[in-house]
């Protein structure tokens, strides 16, 4: 969510029942438009809360020239001191997704992971990993697999790099009830004409990222219309937690992830 | 050149000279642009003054980097439908409904405050009775302020509206207390829940209902242990039958009995009675703010031993289907019905002394039969605690003030050896041993007892400011339930609320309950297992190995003696 206009989304925000408190939101701009200052970065957003035993992690995203490439993300528990996450690597996202404890709150502390596909004597077997990478690489798994946007948010220019449309007047409200007008932010994995054949109204600088109704099990998106039909909430079964929301025929739109950075992975018995 | 440009009349008069000149070369430009094409009967030239009318007109920023989309509007506009009879067609806003929906409930509650009023006014000495009758609604606005304080609640708009739908509820049904449970998602619609108890009319009603129910339910039990002697007497006349016809007709092979069952049902645990254990409370629930409340039937110990043992999501449909494993019996509203109990016995925590047992004047109630149902009220000696107690992370200024549901899927223990004690002293067998009652922890136990998940407590205390410690209060959140909260001032107040999907968290994931094995059909021994037969080789070679073994010394002597008397011969 767009750091500027949280005090707006506040009504619109509401994940297993979690809002923006005051402080929080005044906390929040205050820290992130100086960290945007001092990174230059053309959009500030805030991410979520990973929840942690001592202390909750706030995780902020600044984007540069490309919404999708060039993305850093930070983390803080105290909003004073900021953290820069490192990339996530293949070894830990694979790893986090196989921790089941929570997180601790303290980024330098060092776990250890047990990995069963391996035999018992295997050295691979058990690995050290630390919290801070740990972090970095649920986001990142969530980023891959749950970030979304409406369709039209990002555009890709002639030059190949991808912006936040300024001109996005939302979807309609029969577009905003189909789950095909939902794509997700990452780069696309997909073929890059998947998306293109399977609308009739194709564009080539809006279709370029996959839309979500490709996901398995074809249930795991939980898509509703609330506030009298006025805003659309996007809420996905594996990361309980995430939710989209976009106010209909506006540019209003936010993600935001709270919860305990746990991936479900009972989806199938679910639905 | 030095002339100026001409206008408009003068250009077409100047059309007819021929001469090579600059107003000659902008008309033939200008005749070029306003021609028309043939599939739209469209020019560009008016193309063009369109775009530059709507584009100075609307001033949008930066057009030249999409001016290519302000064309495509443009055009858009253009071919917009133009037909006579849909016009007149006026499009409603889809808020249409849900207005009206909204709006026969705020009548319906308008209406109730003017009667209170003016009966309030009328008859200010039967003010007492009135408040009897009254039911009483907890004051969600107030709470969710609290809440959202603390950083969770509904939003302000949902909030209000189902305040009033709480008030609706309390005028239509015979409820005495109303109290916001909580949210529960579904995949198509979301649920949200009242909690409240029943007037003691419609209690004491339901009751008598329910044991009506319950003494036909024994007598069908009684049928159905009759039902195998009626068929074993069946048989039995059949085979009379069998030998009656032995004279007139070849005899049949006589079979064995067929095998009958000997395996019984475990007696089913009884249902607890309305108002007692987990059906204390009645809930109800609507899809939305102003639709009307649907009762959700009482919760049996069979279908909260199966919804501990599965996963599902609600879909927003009660009537929907509830396939699992373990069977489970009943609907989904069935099975809302059994994890709003689960949750409600997990989760509802208040600071310590803010429920009393009974008015906080009844000691002496027998703690080992009564203490499981009895009731609690708010203490009204409770002063609250300090900020620094309620945020302890070990949580023992915490309790649970939501029963414990046992493993048998009832708050009270039901002792199956109840029944059969009576039959089996007559027959003088050992009977069952006595099973060990199971017990959970009592009404009022700290937080700090709680199972731990995955070496975390069970909740999560957080403070909600830090900057102005005077108007912090502190909010639990539940690692076992997410979604659930609860808040505590540092003053009176406190109250629990629940908005999730309904579902626990189960790390590291669920598994399904196994199948049963299936179940020896005969004692396998070598005479039923498989094996290969054995070839011509192997038979020869067991023959030879089987043959008497002739005594070989003599055999050979016979031989050299015959040999001998060959060659003699």
């Amino acid at each position: 969510m767009n750091i500027h206009k949280l005090w707006e989304y506040r009504e619109y925000v509401n994940v297993n029942g979690m809002m923006l408190s005051n402080e929080l939101i005044s906390f929040l701009q205050n820290h992130l438009t100086v960290l945007q200052v001092e990174n230059h970065f053309t959009h500030m957003q805030y991410w979520g809360q990973i929840y942690a035993v001592d202390a909750d992690y706030h995780i902020a995203v600044g984007i540069n020239k490309d919404a999708i490439h060039d993305r850093k993300y930070y983390y803080s528990t105290d909003f004073k001191f900021w953290g820069l996450l490192p990339k996530p690597k293949k070894k830990y996202k694979h790893l986090s997704l196989l921790t089941t404890f929570p997180f601790r709150g303290d980024p330098s502390l060092k776990i250890k992971v047990i990995d069963e596909s391996f035999d018992e004597h295997n050295p691979d077997r058990c690995q050290t990993m630390q919290e801070e990478k740990r972090l970095a690489a649920t986001i990142s798994n969530i980023c891959d697999e749950a970030e979304v946007c409406a369709r039209g948010q990002l555009i890709k220019q002639p030059d190949g790099t991808v912006v936040i449309n300024p001109n996005f007047y939302g979807l309609t409200g029969p577009e905003a009830k189909l789950i095909k007008s939902y794509l997700h932010i990452r780069p696309a994995q997909q073929r890059w004409n998947t998306n293109l054949l399977t609308r009739p109204d194709y564009n080539y600088s809006m279709d370029f990222l996959d839309s979500i109704d490709q996901d398995i099990p074809s249930g795991c998106w939980n898509l509703s219309v609330e506030q009298s039909g006025n805003v659309a909430y996007l809420k996905s079964l594996y990361w309980p937690g995430m939710s989209y929301f976009h106010k209909i025929r506006s540019s209003d739109a936010g993600f935001l992830y709270v919860g305990n950075g746990r991936k479900i992975l009972d989806v199938p018995f679910l639905i | 050149m030095s002339s100026p440009l001409l206008l408009e009349p003068d250009l077409i008069a100047a059309g007819e000279n021929v001469m090579p000149e600059l107003n000659n070369d902008l008309l033939l430009a200008k005749n070029f642009l306003k021609q028309q094409s043939a599939a739209t009967g469209d020019s560009l030239y008016d193309h063009l003054v369109d775009i530059v009318h709507k584009i100075i007109s609307q001033k949008p920023p930066n057009v030249v980097d999409n001016f290519e989309k302000y064309s495509w509007e443009v055009k858009a506009d253009k071919f917009r439908p133009n037909f006579d009879l849909l016009n007149d067609v006026y499009l409603t806003p889809p808020q249409l409904a849900v207005v009206r929906r909204m709006e026969e409930m705020f009548q319906l509650v308008a209406r109730k405050a003017e009667k209170m009023e003016d009966f309030g006014e009328e008859e200010q000495e039967l003010d007492l009775e009135e408040d009897t009758d009254k039911p009483r609604v907890s004051d969600l606005v107030d709470h969710n302020y609290y809440f959202r304080q603390g950083g969770y609640g509904l939003p302000e708009s949902e909030c209000y509206a189902v305040y009033i739908a709480l008030n609706m509820l309390a005028i239509k049904e015979p409820v005495a207390t109303v109290r916001f449970f909580g949210k529960i998602f579904g995949t198509k619609a979301n649920y949200y829940v009242a909690e409240t108890d029943l007037t003691v009319e419609e209690l004491d009603r339901r009751i008598r209902e329910f044991e009506m129910k319950d003494m036909p339910g024994e007598g069908e039990g009684l049928d159905e242990d009759r039902l195998p002697e009626a068929e074993e007497h069946k048989e039995e006349v059949g085979e009379g039958e069998a030998v009656d016809e032995k004279s007139k007709e070849p005899v049949p092979p006589k079979l064995p009995p067929v095998p009958v069952s000997t395996w019984q049902p475990p007696p089913p645990i009884p249902v607890e009675r309305p108002g007692q254990g987990v059906n204390r409370k009645v809930f109800w629930v609507c899809n939305l703010p102003g639709d009307p409340w649907i009762c959700l039937p009482d919760v049996t110990p069979d279908q909260i031993r199966v919804s501990r043992l599965t996963v599902r999501c609600m879909t927003g449909d009660l009537d929907a289907e509830v396939q699992t494993f373990p069977p489970f019996e009943g609907t989904e509203r069935n099975y809302l019905r059994a994890q709003i109990g689960r949750i409600q016995a997990a989760t509802s925590i208040s600071p310590q002394g803010f429920f009393t047992y009974g008015s906080g004047e009844e000691e002496d109630i027998d703690l080992e039969e009564g203490a499981g149902d009895m009731a609690f009220n708010p203490n009204p000696f409770y002063q609250g605690h300090t900020l620094k107690d309620l945020l302890d992370p070990n949580l023992t200024y915490w309790v649970h003030h939501g029963k414990y549901i046992l493993n048998q899927g009832r708050t009270l223990w039901w002792n199956p050896n109840v029944g059969m004690e009576e039959g089996l002293e007559e027959e003088d067998d050992e009977g069952p041993p006595p099973i060990e009652p199971e017990s959970g922890p009592m009404l009022f136990t700290s937080l700090a007892e709680d199972s731990r998940i995955e070496s975390q407590a069970s909740w999560t205390p957080r403070t909600s400011t830090k900057l102005t410690p005077e108007r912090a209060l502190v909010v639990m959140r539940s690692n076992i339930w997410p979604g659930a909260v609860a808040y505590a001032t540092t003053g009176k107040k406190s109250e629990c609320m629940y908005i999730g999907w309904g579902l626990k968290s189960q790390p590291p994931n669920f598994t399904p309950l196994q199948l049963p094995l299936p179940q020896d059909e005969y004692p396998v021994g070598p005479e039923v297992m498989e094996m290969v037969d054995p070839t011509f080789a192997d038979e020869e070679a067991y023959r030879i190995a089987h043959l008497p073994p002739p005594p070989p010394p003599v055999i050979a002597e016979e031989g050299a003696f015959g040999e001998e008397e060959e060659e003699e011969d």
